[in-house]
């Protein structure tokens, strides 16, 4: 359970760290928490060449409040968002989330980049933070884009990202005060990957409802008008029009042949539906 | 390999460590700091949970090398720590422990859920305490163990601290916390409401044995005694000891080096200082650790002035009382000891009567000579080897 050998670079600064990548010959990891990659390293799943540690770097530790977004920089942590040492801006909604990540020990240098960048169709920020509409900020040498996070996971394991880019922030939007939340997921132990992950983002007045599952062996299912799963049309007693058989069908469609597996996905989508209810 | 320095246990340490060496591996194969545990090596057990920047953390998924300038408690650096202590009570208590394979990452993890968690709530530390796998106990000696020392700890008025009182962002152990300039911060535990405790705390204890001995000085007493509240001075004049960190007159850290026979030992420590001028006497409290050979030494140095020849000048008497634990205990039987103590006793009356006399100009950076117990050794060989003979 020891590592295979690498290289390792911890360069002072982003633009180091991106010169870094753009130089890089064969195979380049970048690490930051390592609370994903340290175990596939281990089990020498994984045997970069050279590994970019950007834990370090100041300018992904940060945090910054503009209009009506907040912008999070790669490297700040599950505890650092669970603990409010960031500003919330989803009314508690990213606080609960992070909370549930892993164990604390994890979540204690876990990153809510390096969550993304590795894209595990389980992973909490993966399904959460497409419900609540964020973006992922990447950076190169060649300059900056930005994707909606559910364009940025691409399969399991796999994201947009391009060789010699670096993840460095997520844009979240202010949610309304009028929105109502709901996240829920079902693990046989806490803290273990789930086995289903249902977000509910519902404002009947303005976005209307937005629904994200996840959990199955491909990037999450992300409804940005869930209408259908409510009859058609988002009304004030949103949970009572909830159509399971709509739901079940959805399932179906995106490949989830288990009878069983499908019923524990709609249970878990039915049970945030009614989070965000209540 | 990358060069690392990182501070263990409050003690700095400088490294070469290979890129993909985890920092458990790296405690416990380099610094031979075997408390902290591995299980599955892949961040799912928790036996190798310690402290990184006071937050816990898995030691065999962090790379030792993205440790640099980090500040590590292992479970060997709680001895002292206050909460771990209240911990360690109730597991015995609780019968929260078997085999203790797990206990180190449990005892880390469950401290900080002694400093973060509201109240005793049972789902709030099962759900806490889920990182960490116990194959013995079935956890219900561990919940009641946490609960109870929570309890506890909120009936005296002691608040939770959210987020263990951590303020900067980003993964722990990643900021050069340790290269900040400023001291290492008080362990949360000390901020909680309690008095502020010095880095380490010295107890009194009593002495498995006691050995005494004197020696006379040709200064007065008044002198004798000055000279003896010049710590640095004091130390230049023991035998194999070196002082670290800045020294005060009543606390005082360093290295005790003795070698017995083959055995090399650096007793790592610090020690508290008592004076009393009415009867020119004094104390000195120390305990040390010599992780390298698992051992570990407390010692009482009680000294008494006395004038003779009219004052002109002193008799020094000295009691000097030890307890030993761990490998070196199961060989240093009281008799090489006592070898051993003698001769180190010569040897300090010896470099003070120079000091004193203003013969020695070395002061306190002269290189701190090592003791060479192998004439001892030797002694106590031929002592047995003579006893077999004679019962054939």
């Amino acid at each position: 359970m020891k590592a295979a050998a690498f290289a390792y670079e911890r360069p002072s600064d982003l633009k180091a760290a991106l010169a870094l990548m753009a130089g890089a010959r064969g195979s380049t990891r970048i690490i930051a928490g390592g609370q994903s990659l340290g175990p596939m390293l281990n089990l020498r799943l994984v045997r970069p060449e050279l590994l970019v540690d950007i834990a370090g770097l100041a300018e992904l530790k940060q945090v910054d409040r503009g209009g009506d977004e907040l912008v999070i920089g790669a490297c700040v942590t599950h505890a650092d968002i669970e603990d409010g040492r960031i500003p919330d801006v989803t009314r508690g909604a990213m606080r609960r989330v992070a909370a549930s990540i892993a164990y604390r020990a994890v979540r204690n240098r876990g990153t809510i980049g390096g969550s993304l960048s590795h894209a595990d169709p389980a992973a909490d920020w993966v399904c959460a933070l497409p419900a609540l509409g964020a973006k992922i900020r990447l950076r190169s040498t060649r300059g900056l884009r930005e994707l909606a996070i559910e364009d940025f996971i691409t399969g399991a394991l796999e994201s947009a990202l391009q060789e010699a880019e670096i993840v460095e922030a997520v844009r979240v939007p202010v949610m309304r005060p009028a929105a109502r939340w709901g996240y829920v997921k079902a693990c046989r132990k806490p803290g273990e990957f789930a086995h289903a992950i249902a977000a509910v983002l519902i404002d009947p007045e303005s976005t209307g409802a937005r629904v994200v599952v996840g959990a199955i062996a491909a990037p999450p299912i992300v409804l940005h008008d869930a209408a259908p799963l409510f009859g058609g049309r988002v009304t004030a007693d949103f949970h009572r029009q909830f159509d399971a058989r709509i739901a079940d069908a959805m399932l179906a469609k995106a490949g989830v042949t288990n009878a069983a597996d499908r019923h524990i996905h709609v249970a878990v989508l039915r049970r945030a539906i009614a989070e965000a209810a209540a | 390999m990358n060069t690392i320095g990182i501070s263990v246990n409050g003690h700095a340490v400088t490294a070469s460590v290979e890129p993909r060496t985890h920092l458990a591996d790296f405690l416990r194969d380099h610094l031979n700091l075997t408390g902290t545990h591995l299980g599955c090596e892949h961040g799912v057990c928790g036996s190798c949970t310690l402290l990184l920047d006071d937050a816990p953390a898995r030691s065999c998924i962090t790379l030792a090398a993205a440790c640099d300038r980090a500040r590590v408690t292992t479970i060997e650096g709680l001895d002292d720590d206050e909460i771990a202590g209240e911990l360690r009570a109730a597991f015995t208590r609780e019968h929260a422990l078997q085999c203790g394979y797990c206990t180190p990452g449990m005892i880390v993890s469950a401290r900080d859920l002694v400093l973060r968690l509201d109240d005793a709530d049972e789902r709030a530390i099962r759900v806490g305490l889920s990182g960490n796998l116990c194959r013995c106990t079935g956890y219900v000696g561990i919940v009641r163990a946490v609960r109870s020392v929570i309890d506890d700890r909120r009936r005296r008025g002691i608040a939770p601290l959210p987020g263990a009182a951590r303020e900067q962002l980003g993964p722990v152990g990643s900021t050069s916390s340790a290269g900040d300039g400023g001291p290492p911060a008080a362990r949360p535990s000390a901020r909680a409401g309690i008095e502020q405790r010095p880095a380490v705390t010295i107890p009194d204890f009593v002495p498995d044995r006691i050995l005494e001995d004197h020696f006379t000085l040709a200064s007065r007493p008044e002198e004798v005694f000055a000279m003896l509240g010049d710590v640095a001075r004091v130390a230049a004049c023991l035998p194999g000891v070196a002082l670290t960190g800045n020294p005060t007159p009543k606390h005082v850290e360093g290295v005790i080096r003795v070698r017995l026979g083959p055995i090399s030992t650096g007793f790592r420590g610090a020690a508290r200082i008592e004076r009393d001028p009415a009867t020119m006497s004094g104390r000195i409290v120390g305990m040390g650790t010599d992780h390298h050979i698992r051992s570990s030494t407390r010692g009482e140095v009680r000294y008494r002035l006395l004038p003779v020849d009219a004052g002109t000048a002193t008799r020094v008497e000295i009691s000097v009382g030890y307890s030993m634990q761990g490998m070196l205990a199961q060989i240093a039987r009281e008799g090489l000891v006592r070898g051993l103590a003698a001769r180190l006793t010569a040897e300090f009356a010896r470099n003070l009567e120079r000091e004193l006399s203003g013969a020695a100009t070395g002061g306190p950076t002269r290189p701190a000579a090592s003791i060479d117990g192998v004439a001892l050794v030797f002694d106590r060989l031929r002592m047995f080897v003579r006893e077999i003979f004679r019962r054939t």
